[in-house]
């Protein structure tokens, strides 16, 4: 997750105008980060309920705690430190609740999330078509078989690009237990997905 | 192949080839891995398995549709506006100071003008005293209530009757007076009634009104923020494409962007989303970003209106982009 070209400079004075309460300052930091935060949450969730519950109250929490952000990590370090727990919170929460909010409602009955998605390019193949739809439905069993951690961990670095170094300080923790959390879930995903490859 | 000198056998390669992909392998651990890598075929095809695998795990990667962010964004904003500011204002204006001594509300952080409280509370003293001289009486007591002429009001209702043992009855209005002010847009008291008008929400002539004159004054953050919330926000059609009138030369900055976004996608009024797609396409086609054609692409998926549709696909083929997700 990269903010946008030319922001690193500035984020500085706009964190700094933001924490001496321009608004317009603190927008320009949601916006820089707002997108990535929003698609970690969505894919780690699939939920887009979920997601905007997390994009808020994230958002939400940092305006509040801004004036405690000392420049000791970078801001974006420090957000993910803020948006992970939330999204562990939710993850942890669905453990609890043993369920996936993997149907929703719709005019036509329920449907599973995975299959609002769009699909990848398919190219009109049918044979493809129907790999891809055993891959999806398959690659979603395995994410819910992940703990949260694993879970949080492989997206973070899988989908999100994120060193493992950075992904360490977000939830608090080394490199290395980052790297064995990320170990355990590709090998967990190479069992779980090995006949499609 | 097995482990000797150091090396790797296959069994070890094999748990490293997802860190080798992510390229999270210190220096020395991948030497070995790749060292293993070339003497053994069959590893390296794990290692193809692997990439496969990430390749597969790409595809079904979610991409927050636009209109989720713009969501997203508006319900944040609604919620910032209910949260207090930051408590370090450092550089708060005369106006907010004074306030500040005025409600002897805690002045901020590192403010210089603590010592100033008690003259604050002096001055509302000072402030009621005076008041209550130039004030009108207005009981029966005399002859001032009949000169105020209390039939003059604009509006005014009886809160309460109570007679009086002089056989007198003493009368408590509430009332509603008209009251003049003039001034030009540089003078803080009409700035601030006009910001305030664009939000009335009991009378869309007068927001109307309002927006057409701040629609001059856009170049300031203060009155764009009034136009973006007009234009989100605002009950009437027609004053909503005033503002975004306004906030065309705007359009390049985000928070008028995502305003935009925002009619286009959600707007009731066909005619305000095709306006919206004229100012959001207004630039140089190259300059039309990634998450701006994602937009059209998703108005193109829900739209209902032929004339909006349209309108959107002639932009979109003017770039050459597909009119349909995938």
């Amino acid at each position: 997750m990269a903010p946008k070209p030319g922001l690193q400079a500035d984020e500085a004075a706009l964190i700094r105008a933001a924490q001496a309460g321009d608004r317009a300052a603190f927008e320009q930091l949601v916006r820089a980060y707002d997108l990535s935060v929003l698609r970690l949450a969505m894919n780690l969730l699939r939920s887009p309920e979920d997601a905007r519950d997390v994009y808020q109250e994230a958002f939400l929490r940092v305006f509040r705690k801004l004036d405690t952000f000392r420049f000791d990590c970078t801001f974006h370090t420090w957000l993910y430190r803020i948006v992970t727990n939330l999204c562990l919170d939710h993850l942890r929460k669905r453990k609890v609740r043993k369920e996936e909010p993997a149907i929703v409602a719709s005019g036509e009955g329920t449907l599973d999330r995975m299959d609002l998605i769009p699909e990848a390019r398919a190219d009109g193949d049918p044979q493809r078509q129907l790999f891809s739809g055993q891959l999806r439905q398959r690659v979603k069993e395995v994410l819910s078989q992940l703990s949260p951690r694993e879970r949080l961990v492989f997206e973070m670095r899988h989908y999100q690009g994120m060193r493992l170094r950075a992904i360490g300080e977000s939830l608090g923790t080394t490199e290395e237990a980052a790297k064995n959390c990320l170990f355990r879930a590709t090998q967990k995903m190479r069992i779980a997905l090995g006949d499609f490859v | 192949m097995s482990a000797n000198n150091g090396s790797l056998n296959c069994a070890e390669t094999q748990t490293q080839l997802a860190m080798l992909l992510y390229g999270e392998l210190s220096f020395d651990r991948e030497e070995q891995v790749e060292s293993h890598l070339d003497g053994c075929a069959a590893c390296r095809e794990s290692l193809e398995r692997q990439r496969a695998l990430h390749a597969a795990l790409d595809a079904v990667q979610i991409e927050p549709s636009p209109s989720l962010l713009i969501e997203c964004r508006g319900d944040l904003q609604a919620r910032l506006m209910e949260e207090p500011d930051q408590p370090a204002k450092p550089h708060s204006g005369w106006w907010d100071q004074l306030v500040d001594l005025l409600t002897l509300r805690p002045p901020s952080v590192g403010s210089s003008v603590r010592w100033l409280r008690p003259a604050g509370a002096l001055t509302l003293i000072a402030i009621g005293f005076f008041a209550a001289r130039m004030t009108p009486l207005m009981t029966f007591r005399g002859g001032p209530f009949r000169a105020m002429g209390v039939g003059q009001s604009a509006a005014s209702r009886v809160r309460t009757v109570e007679p009086e043992p002089d056989g007198r009855i003493q009368i408590v209005l509430d009332e509603t007076r008209q009251r003049t002010v003039a001034g030009r847009m540089d003078d803080e008291p009409i700035r601030a009634l006009l910001l305030s008008a664009a939000r009335d929400p009991s009378d869309p002539g007068l927001r109307a009104v309002t927006v057409d004159i701040l629609n001059s004054h856009a170049q300031s953050a203060e009155v764009r923020d009034t136009l973006v919330y007009a234009l989100r926000h605002d009950q009437n059609a027609g004053v909503r494409l005033k503002a975004m009138q306004g906030l065309k030369p705007f359009a390049g900055q985000p928070e008028v962007r995502s305003a935009l976004e925002q009619v286009l996608l959600t707007d009731s009024n066909p005619g305000l989303r095709t306006q919206a797609i004229d100012v959001l396409t207004s630039g140089p086609s190259e300059d039309l970003d990634r998450q701006m054609v994602g937009t059209l692409q998703e108005l193109m998926d829900r739209e209902s209106n032929a004339y909006v549709r349209q309108r959107s696909l002639t932009v979109l083929q003017a770039i050459k982009a597909s009119a349909e997700t995938y």
